[in-house]
């Protein structure tokens, strides 16, 4: 941790400090210093709309709503005389305002969250989209609030009144006017600063990890407890409460807010800011917006455009010289072709004469070309390109270093709940029905407590929708699921994790971007009662909590035998490993009973050895298991009871023994008769 | 009572509009999960092309309904190309690139600069498209219906039609749909889904295309044009649901029509309100849209 | 401490070599939409601008020195319009700015102006309260008509001239035309009338059918408009549709060729305030049109009011730098306020056009009323514009 927060923080402090300094520059020329404020504004919004897009890849189209909701909030206090700007006094209206931003920003965020985020797809793009042209028609609309097209004049509040001391600050000779403006400057800044070091603490803790894993895996995250649609709203919440709050801000820097102000493309600005500085970091962003800012004027001057094209494309045939030496010959071409483009866009820009002309076509082609060239954005290629040089670079931030032991592998034993007729899970007369298809035909399954309990059966038989149905994945066309004395039909896959079912996957569902025991880590996610606040004012019990998880999980890593690669990204593992994992992590969810779906899958004969005798152990610390397998001798040797499905059905079940002799059973694994048993 | 008769007509045109281009927006989704964000741009660009080619063929010493005829097949292969070159340059290499966000921002990139295009080529004012029909308004017991208004309802529904017999008898619309009902699953049974995908693309932008050179002669012509267009049709298809063909033509029909009765009844202002509330509401009540079929995830 | 005296050192050297030469050129600022909805009024207006610093710089230049014109694209955005300001004030280091199409733009743009005391001409924003926003000394000119003026002369129109009782509104709704509005209201006000209809519309609607019946069966006998050209020709068609023709007065944008052409027969009859027709009615004008036809190749051209007011803007400046002998910011003001010279423009001869609290040049009695007729925009009495009313001049005091 130590470590992460050391690099941050000092790469932090290499793109803050210059924009400090630049204050004293600033204070010379207004224009300088108005563009840095208003940097600074979008930095700190473009660091929220991170959140949602960097971190949980949904794409919201409606922050400049959200913007517009924050400056208006600011706007429409002054404009009632709710707050006055102006004057000494305003330092505190600022404040207020800010604060007010923030909150009614982030009430409309849920308000649009809640709804879109029911559904994956582009549909938060498409309602956010929608959502922007609504606040845009309110806000025009209701002139008796918000002054409707006509706008609203604030004034910046003197923060520190130095006019005492005559007309120009002694020392630095500025302006007494001015210093209205850099004391707004520092405001800016040390809300920028706060709002890094806020999505900092966020993004390392359990929430910043939900977040990276329902990206990885929604299922997944689902069937731990970690429920992806709060998640979600909870991210664009947050993103939605910072840009409300850069909102509040913008309306005192610009001091006139108007409706037009927060437009589509303002929007489609924000999105290329995080694209183009890089996901995912602090810095990503602050450059992302520092070029979106910038933007207009390069596009305004002729030369300065050129000049820039020539950078670009120096820059361009650098590295791709350098990546033409290193690279596979095969990937020569496709290195090539954005090398080209660069130097063809600086002959285009030796040869536009008027450029206002062809300025959006400029834009677009950024984007397409970041979309294309610079998907982990300008950091990310940087990041890249350092890491040729000095191996491992960049490597370091996750890395976690806990050791565990045999204490902390299980949770504190508690008596399971059982049903009234003292089964595990109690399934009756299930029905799944896809169309036309009966994939589960009233099936009946009694999982007795501290059992193994086998399910077996062709390919297709309906095994896997079995699990699907028993962890909320697919809700049931008829029939009764008991669970813990209650029926779990029709509950989400979270709610049924959180009441203690775990389950691995046939095709592993790992969180790939994420190390391996911040994977368990994940499914540990129910042991943390901290909340947004608590974890980013770092409270004791914060950081407490997440060393008993770290702890816990080192432990858990070595009860599968994968504590060496603790710091390994899990999509690097192998396979069998993989499913190893899965374990692992199904096990940090404390769960009453755990489904494996086929976990021998790949698995060389001593890891199977390996992989019965963690079975056997899961089940004496009195964790029931029902385990999906095609490897019989595994089947038959843990087993304690043993169900086999075909074609949707129950076919048997009993003793290994007795299921292994049934005739039925052979008949569906073989494919023969029954009246032609096997000889 | 005549009053109501024509706000609901009106609506119905501008409805079925909105659902054509929706009807655009399904048909990429159902192939490839992903949509045009420049559908309008798409839209714009049929306009203008048929805005040319008609002012050619006016030229040329024809009178407006032929030369409206004859540029329809025009307009309909430039949309088919359109769409198949946002689907190459854009979607496919956003797609590539592992970010799940990029075909958004790549095809709104081709969105912007279609429009910038448009503006150097045609300029930055509206153009008058000329109607094929005239511009005198018919009379039905007091409701005025301009001609050009008729031929977009059933036009819309035409078009529609078409396409979904083409999907339903043809081979490859048969891959189409097989790309739809499972991407992989078609692949293996050897259909090229990525050229599927490219089609379903030139197939929707052709769409938009002609609701262009239908919208145009009723509406103005012009770069800017098809922003808002595209924006209501997005309303539309969340309304109606991505999945539904009938939905599209309600949903529009159901905008098209609180449109002009909220801005008679409530206040012009208003207008646009109600429409996109109501798509908030049908996503927390029923996310699939009123007539979408819930999809269900495959583990 | 001995590095900052040889900087002063050279800076004072290089301003004494700069006024020996006497070539330093005059950095004028532009501000405009070139791009977007409103860029027509943008592109003219800046089209006349140069066609004007052409015409002085050919002829010497201001004060021996030339006027060097630095455009800025304000894509009719709010912010983008402040940043604008910004850079021209403190980059570029203008003596005055030129321009602004839209209200918004310029109300937002303004501060930064007045606060570094350089003057700005509005040449085509018509906000009343744009003139208005800063208590004197008042950094903030116009030679645009605005609403306060054409609202005055379109319900003196309406009401005054054709007898009119019932009058309905429709106006845009951003603040171009919801400004506007609040001007048209206040007019009828002074006329004792109220609107049968006030409605409004979004930019880029494509159905006006809704606002158009409301009107109808309010029984306007004429619709006052304040919007801009594709919206207003979307009017113009509308009423056609529903076969209800009354008709249309509105502001200056009516003579945009964004609604004369959309609109074609149907625009015929539309009346607007004109402070300037494409009418070769006086020699400076005649001399005017033909210059622009010449340089832009153009038989009409796009926005004659912007194209007008954008020339005789450069006019206006060029001679108070003159008088003032300087490009100080505030010699400059007071020049304006206190202008000695006839400036013969193309809109008007401009004879002490300002005070020290009145900063608008165009007086209620210089634009024209204007009429379509066959996709022209003509006087719609063509006496207005004869003899010694060709030439109508601002009231002194």
């Amino acid at each position: 941790m130590f470590k992460y927060s050391a690099l941050v923080f000092g790469l932090l402090g290499v793109a803050v400090l210059p924009l400090l300094i630049l204050a004293i520059f600033g204070s010379s020329s207004p224009y300088y210093l108005h563009l840095v404020i208003v940097i600074g504004i979008f930095s700190i919004l473009v660091l929220g709309l991170d959140i949602v897009f960097g971190y949980t890849g949904e794409v919201s189209l409606g922050h400049s709503a959200l913007f517009g909701i924050g400056a208006y909030t600011a706007g429409c206090m002054v404009h009632h005389q709710l707050l006055v700007g102006g004057s000494a006094s305003g330092t505190i209206d600022i404040l207020i305002a800010m604060v007010l931003g923030t909150i009614v920003a982030a009430a409309f965020g849920a308000l649009l969250a809640l709804p879109a985020l029911q559904v994956t797809g582009p549909y938060l793009a498409m309602v956010t989209l929608a959502f922007g042209t609504i606040i845009g028609i309110l806000i025009n609309e209701t002139d008796a609030i918000t002054n409707g097209p006509k706008g609203i004049t604030l004034v910046k509040p003197m923060l520190f009144d130095l006019r005492w001391l005559g007309d120009t600050i002694p020392m630095f000779k500025i302006k007494a006017a001015l210093m209205k403006d850099v004391a707004f400057y520092y405001l800016v800044m040390a809300t920028l600063l706060g709002t890094i070091v806020f999505v900092n603490r966020i993004v390392a803790s359990h929430y910043g990890r939900a977040f990276e894993a329902l990206r990885d895996s929604p299922i997944a995250s689902d069937c731990m407890a970690v429920s992806v649609y709060k998640h979600k709203v909870l991210a664009f919440v947050i993103s939605a409460a910072l840009a409300g709050l850069a909102g509040s801000l913008f309306a005192y820097s610009e001091q006139y807010i108007a409706p037009n102000n927060f437009s589509f493309e303002q929007t489609i600005g924000f999105l290329l800011a995080v694209t183009m500085g890089g996901r995912k970091s602090r810095i990503g962003p602050i450059l992302g917006a520092i070029i979106i800012v910038s933007l207009p004027a390069l596009l305004g001057d002729l030369q300065l455009f050129r000049g820039i094209a020539a950078l670009i494309a120096i820059v361009a045939v650098a590295s791709g010289t350098y990546a033409q030496i290193k690279a596979d010959p095969k990937d020569r071409i496709a290195i090539l072709v954005p090398v080209l483009l660069c130097l063809a866009f600086f002959a285009l820009s030796l040869f536009i004469t008027n450029i206002t002309d062809f300025k959006r076509s400029i834009y677009g082609l950024m984007i397409l070309f970041v979309v294309y060239y610079l998907p982990e954005g300008i950091v990310g290629f940087l990041r890249k390109l350092v890491a040729q040089f000095v191996p491992g670079f960049g490597k370091t931030e996750h890395k976690i270093d806990v050791h565990g032991d045999a204490a902390h592998i299980w949770a504190p034993p508690a008596s399971p709940a059982l049903n009234a007729n003292g089964s595990m899970i109690d399934v009756k007369g299930v029905v799944m029905q896809f169309g036309g298809l009966k994939a589960l035909d009233t099936v009946d399954l009694n999982v007795q407590p501290r059992t193994i309990h086998g399910l077996i059966g062709p390919n297709g038989s309906g095994k896997s929708t079995m699990m699907n149905v028993l962890t909320g994945i697919y809700r049931p066309t008829g029939g009764d699921i008991q669970f813990a004395n209650g029926s779990i039909v029709g509950a989400k896959s979270p709610d049924i994790a959180g009441k203690g079912i775990a389950r691995t996957f046939q095709n592993v569902q790992l969180f790939g971007e994420l190390s391996v025991i911040e994977n368990v880590m994940v499914g540990l996610h129910h042991t943390y009662e901290t909340g947004i606040a608590g974890v980013a004012l770092r409270l004791p019990s914060a950081a407490r909590e997440e060393q008993e998880a770290r702890v816990r999980a080192a432990s858990i890593l070595g009860f599968v035998g994968l504590e060496a690669l603790a710091n390994e990204e899990a999509r690097n593992l192998p396979y069998g490993k993989m499913r190893l994992l899965e374990i692992g992590r199904a096990l940090a969810l404390d769960p009453q009973l755990l489904l494996l779906d086929e976990p021998a899958a790949g698995l060389t004969a001593p890891d199977i050895k390996e992989l019965i005798a963690i079975i056997r152990k899961i089940k004496e610390h009195g964790i029931t298991v029902i385990l999906i397998e095609h490897h019989m001798d595994v089947v038959m040797s843990i087993c304690d009871t043993v169900t086999v499905l075909d074609f949707g059905q129950k076919i048997a079940e009993g003793k290994p023994a007795t299921v292994q002799a049934n005739p039925r059973v052979i008949e569906a694994y073989l494919g023969g008769t029954a009246a032609e048993p096997a000889h | 009572m005549e009053i109501l008769f024509q706000l609901i007509v009106s609506g119905i045109a501008v409805g079925m509009i909105y659902g054509i281009i929706a009807f655009g927006y399904q048909l990429t989704f159902a192939t490839s999960k992903t949509l045009n964000f420049g559908q309008g741009e798409a839209l714009m660009l049929g306009a203008l092309v048929g805005w040319s080619t008609i002012r050619y063929l006016l030229s040329l010493g024809l009178s407006p309904m032929p030369a409206y005829l004859l540029m329809i097949p025009v307009v309909l292969v430039f949309g088919m190309m359109q769409g198949a070159f946002v689907e190459l340059l854009g979607v496919r290499q956003a797609i590539k690139t592992k970010s799940e966000a990029g075909w958004i921002m790549a095809t709104i990139a081709l969105g912007i600069i279609f429009l910038n295009i448009a503006e150097n080529v045609w300029g930055r004012d509206d153009l008058s498209f000329p109607s094929p029909l005239g511009n005198t308004s018919l009379n039905f017991f007091g409701v005025r219906v301009l001609p050009m208004e008729i031929v977009i309802v059933f036009g819309a529904i035409g078009m529609m039609l078409l396409v979904e017999l083409f999907n339903r008898t043809s081979i490859y619309g048969k891959a189409v749909v097989a790309t739809a009902a499972d991407r992989d699953a078609a692949q293996l049974m050897g259909i090229n889904t990525s050229r599927v995908i490219t089609f379903s693309y030139a197939l929707s932008s052709m769409v938009a295309a002609f609701a262009g050179i239908m919208v145009a002669p009723v509406t103005l012509t012009g770069a800017t044009m098809g922003a808002s267009l595209g924006l209501k049709a997005f309303a539309v298809a969340i309304i109606g649901g991505l999945s539904s063909g009938i939905g599209v033509v309600v949903g529009g029909l159901i905008l098209g029509i609180t449109e002009t009765l909220t801005g008679y009844f409530i206040s012009t202002g208003y207008k646009d309100v109600p429409g996109l509330i109501l798509l908030l509401l049908v996503l927390s009540l029923k996310p699939a849209g009123l007539f979408g079929k819930t999809a269900i995830k495959k583990v | 401490m001995a590095i900052k005296y040889v900087l002063l050192a050279a800076v004072l050297s290089a301003a004494c070599a700069g006024a020996v030469q006497a070539q330093e050129p005059i950095k004028v600022g532009l501000s405009g939409p070139f791009t977007g909805g409103s860029s027509a009024m943008g592109v003219s207006m800046r089209d006349g601008v140069k066609l004007a610093v052409g015409e002085i710089n050919a002829k010497g230049g201001v004060m021996g020195r030339p006027l060097v014109v630095v455009e800025r694209d304000d894509e009719a955005k709010n912010e983008v319009g402040v940043q604008v300001a910004q850079e021209l004030i403190n980059k570029e280091k203008v003596v005055a700015t030129l321009g602004f199409i839209n209200t918004g733009v310029s109300l937002a743009s303004q501060r930064f102006y007045q606060e570094a005391e350089i003057p700005v001409f509005n040449n085509v924003a018509t906000g009343s309260a744009v003139t208005k926003q800063f208590p004197a000394p008042n950094y903030i000119f116009r030679n645009a008509a605005y609403d306060t003026v054409q609202s005055a002369m379109i319900v003196e129109e309406a009401i005054g001239r054709k007898g009119f009782k019932k009058v309905a509104i429709l106006a845009d709704s951003t603040n171009y035309g919801q400004f506007g509005k609040d001007d048209l209201l206040k007019a009828l006000t002074a006329k004792g009338m109220t609107p049968v209809a006030v409605e409004k519309f979004n930019v880029k609607d494509t159905d006006m059918t809704s606002q158009l019946l409301k009107a109808k069966e309010a029984g306007a006998e004429a619709i006052l408009t304040y919007a801009i050209g594709p919206e207003l020709a979307q009017i113009a068609n509308g009423m056609a549709k529903l076969g209800w023709k009354v008709p249309m007065i509105g502001s200056w944008t009516l003579s945009m060729a964004s609604f004369i052409d959309p609109a074609g027969p149907n625009a015929d009859g539309a009346m607007m305030p004109q402070t300037f027709i494409q009418a070769p009615t006086t020699p400076k004008r005649k001399a005017f049109i033909e210059a622009y036809q010449a340089a832009y190749k153009v038989d009409r051209i796009p926005s004659p009011v912007s194209a007008a007011q954008g020339y005789d803007s450069v006019y206006l400046l060029a001679a108070a730098i003159e008088q003032a002998k300087s490009t100080d910011g505030v010699k400059i003001r007071e020049a304006l306020e206190s202008l000695k010279t006839k400036v013969e423009g193309v809109v008007t001869t401009y004879d002490a056009p300002f005070t020290k609290d009145d900063h608008e040049a165009i007086s209620g009695n210089i634009p024209v009323m204007g009429i379509v007729k066959g996709g022209r925009v003509e006087a719609v009495d063509m006496k207005d514009l004869e003899g010694d009313k060709a030439l109508r001049v601002k009231p002194k005091g």
